[in-house]
């Protein structure tokens, strides 16, 4: 007993006895094993064109680990289409579906930056927060100046709520004016003047 | 270096074109304060492969059938700083807390499987096996596998010899010194050939989710101070392949500044008396 050396061998899982091509992958995301779902989802992330079913599949997946799986999927391959594909299932009223689109989102700038600006204009405002989440944590030289533009024009008080939240852990000086203002606009509700000040204060540092 | 030989430059350019590649190929993406460490490495193989610019050693590296050169590459731009004991309250952890957890649903004939990925010079592999005899009541009650991975291949032959400096194990006690290693004329400490033969090290990157797959059923992976190196991306790759490597609730041990709750949720955060370790859902 105690310590013995045994040579690795790597393993053949019964999931390798599954066609491991794109058609046989396609098919094990409906698969009964949620262990086979997973090897297929991350699999497929060679697979460019796979990117409409991952999606579709992510909607409707229970298992926490296959839906991270077919995240990592979609986030590998990272193309226009993973980001067409998600931004429906942005809407979705489970937020199990929601929070992994947002967290898929933040790591794509490049694809996901040219739809920020109708994603901000949306007419559902719950939408619009969610946006406001994705630039929490986007790594996109627009970031902040998206963030503004919402404090500056947005007429929903929690989308501005929330982007003054974003705000205060990203924004610069040059935030500050528009930070300022945006009190006025809500004149009526304490609360939001409280957010901007602290907010301020993170951005100065104090 | 000879003296007629020019040092060739690396413009801004090349070196993006360069980490990007490197980047695709390991998972490592270096950022611009790294350049001169990029750079330093990057001059050093353009000139061992006798080519005259980076043009030249870039169109070799990425065409070259065997992958040598590349795999030389690797092994000059990954960091091994390691030494004995390093981080020593996961050991306690692993020895009071973790393997505690494991044992009392684990049938007597199946062995413990820990490892040690990057394994760097072995110092870490080494450590775990000397800390399991020394610590862990239990030891001889189990069968304990220990594999210890890395990507860099000179320094698995390092690992392999198990020779160490001074200071490697300046934080062993001198009676484990005593011990478990063997001082050779030159200076160094060898460790004994029974801990040697007790560790199976292999090769392997670990973004590679083709090369993990054969990396199964662990019921411990110490994976200390390597996703730091990663960037987002392939943090999550590299988080996913380390779920499939476990058993279902097994543990991983990241270092101490690295958090596996900002890369993914996949696995729940235990907290022990001696330190914060994730596990795999046991269904």
């Amino acid at each position: 007993m105690a310590l013995i050396r045994k040579t690795h061998t790597p393993s053949d899982g019964d999931s390798r006895r599954l066609l491991r091509d794109r058609e046989g992958l396609l098919r094990q995301l409906d698969d009964e094993s949620a262990e086979a779902r997973r090897w297929a989802a991350l699999d497929l992330a060679v697979f460019p064109e796979a990117a409409e079913a991952l999606c579709a599949h992510l909607q409707r997946e229970i298992q926490p680990a296959v839906r991270q799986a077919m995240l990592t999927a979609l986030i590998e391959i990272g193309s226009d289409a993973v980001v067409e594909g998600l931004l429906p299932l942005l809407r979705s009223e489970d937020a199990a579906v929601r929070n992994p689109v947002v967290e898929a989102f933040q790591h794509l700038p490049d694809a996901v930056s040219p739809h920020i600006e109708t994603m901000l204009q949306d007419s559902d405002p719950d939408y619009r927060i969610f946006t406001v989440n994705v630039l929490n944590n986007l790594r996109h030289p627009q970031t902040p100046g998206w963030l503004q533009t919402v404090i500056e024009s947005d007429a929903d008080i929690n989308v501005c709520a929330a982007a003054v939240e974003v705000l205060a852990e990203v924004g610069a000086l040059a935030a500050i004016p528009a930070l300022t203002a945006l009190p006025g606009r809500f004149a009526d509700d304490p609360f939001m003047q409280f957010c901007v000040q602290a907010a301020i204060r993170r951005i100065q540092g104090k | 270096m000879s003296l007629s030989q020019v040092v060739p430059a690396i413009s801004y350019e090349e070196f993006l074109k360069f980490r990007d590649f490197f980047y695709r190929k390991t998972g490592i993406h270096f950022e611009d304060t790294k350049r001169y460490f990029v750079d330093k490495r990057l001059i050093e193989r353009i000139l061992a492969t006798g080519n005259e610019n980076f043009r030249g050693y870039f169109v070799m590296l990425r065409f070259e059938v065997s992958g040598a050169e590349l795999q030389a590459l690797i092994n000059l731009m990954t960091v091994n700083e390691t030494y004995f004991f390093r981080e020593e309250y996961q050991f306690t952890c692993l020895v009071n807390s973790i393997l505690e957890d494991i044992v009392p649903r684990k049938p007597r004939n199946e062995p413990i499987r820990i490892w040690s990925v990057p394994s760097s010079s072995g110092e870490e592999p080494y450590s775990l096996a000397i800390y399991l005899l020394e610590h862990w009541p239990r030891a001889n009650d189990y069968d304990i596998e220990l594999i210890a991975s890395d990507i860099d291949t000179v320094i698995l032959d390092k690992a392999r010899q198990g020779c160490y400096d001074k200071r490697s194990v300046q934080h062993l006690p001198d009676a484990l010194l005593r011990k478990y290693f063997t001082t050779l004329l030159n200076g160094q400490y060898q460790i004994n050939q029974d801990l040697r033969d007790s560790v199976e090290f292999t090769l392997v990157n670990i973004t590679e989710l083709t090369q993990m797959r054969g990396y199964r059923d662990f019921d411990v992976v110490f994976c200390r101070n390597l996703l730091i190196y990663f960037d987002d991306t392939s943090r999550r790759i590299a988080a996913e392949a380390l779920f499939n490597a476990l058993r279902p609730g097994g543990f991983i041990c990241l270092g101490h500044s690295e958090s596996m709750s900002r890369i993914t949720p996949l696995f729940k955060v235990r907290k022990f008396p001696e330190a914060i370790v994730y596990q795999k859902p046991l269904r």
